[in-house]
């Protein structure tokens, strides 16, 4: 029985938004070992990435059928 | 729980007299609990969604706090008596948090220079070397400036965290806790 073809993509975007919360986690190691730093420049483009990267995975849910 | 099907039984949709086959597994295990529904794709992913939204305020915040931190933010204190330290010699305090390795450094009879410990690189305790005169860092070769703490060679880009330091009229050297 073949799956409908936005079954597939619906999947698709929940596995990417996956992909985002793991890179949201590597995100704030970086975030971290900037703060111990005191590398103001690093955290603030680690910041706006993280935020740009939640903007984005809300975007992608938006997609997702009910 | 008064609507659950009788194990082994069939169950009928509303206004359908079709009969609904109880799966097997419902069979086998007929009991059923609150909020046992499955999670959809959605739900999960708006989970997911949230988590992220949680990890990216704890981003902003810490970037924030790192903007507001300053080595120069503690309270006003004494370190060591001047005295006590000798021309080339080095005193090891903790400055403006217990957690915030300090070192200071006599450089002739007048001049006293004080930094945060910390390589701006990854964070290694820096040490001062006399016969290069110089701050070394040992984890990745970091070289600065005894005066300045500015970089000379190694990964760092950034200077050491320089501590505003007097000494006053008591002979004492005192962190001033504020910009010079």
């Amino acid at each position: 029985m073949r799956t409908p073809v936005r079954q597939h993509s619906s999947s698709a975007v929940t596995l990417y938004v996956i992909v985002l919360v793991a890179f949201q986690v590597f995100l704030i190691t970086v975030a971290v070992e900037a703060f111990e730093t005191g590398t103001k420049s690093l955290a603030w483009a680690t910041a706006i990435t993280s935020v740009v990267l939640v903007g984005g995975s809300a975007l992608f849910l938006r997609y997702l059928r009910p | 729980m008064s609507s659950d099907p009788a194990p082994g039984g069939e169950d009928h949709a509303d206004g359908d007299a079709t009969p609904v086959p109880v799966p097997l597994w419902r069979r086998d295990f007929p009991i059923q609990s609150a909020g046992e529904e499955d999670v959809t794709r959605r739900e999960f992913t708006r989970y997911l969604v949230l988590g992220a939204g949680a990890l990216a305020v704890g981003n902003v915040g810490l970037a924030v706090w790192t903007q507001l931190r300053s080595i120069n933010q503690g309270e006003p204190r004494a370190i060591v008596a001047a005295a006590t330290v000798p021309i080339g010699g080095t005193y090891l305090f903790r400055y403006p948090s217990e957690d915030d390795p300090a070192i200071l450094l006599r450089l002739d009879a007048e001049q006293i220079v004080a930094f945060s410990q910390k390589c701006t690189h990854l964070g290694c305790v820096v040490f001062f070397q006399e016969q290069e005169n110089r701050w070394h860092c040992p984890c990745h070769e970091g070289n600065f400036v005894a005066e300045s703490g500015a970089v000379i060679s190694g990964p760092p880009v950034r200077p050491l965290g320089k501590i505003n330091i007097e000494v006053r009229s008591d002979g004492m050297i005192w962190a001033l806790g504020r910009p010079a």
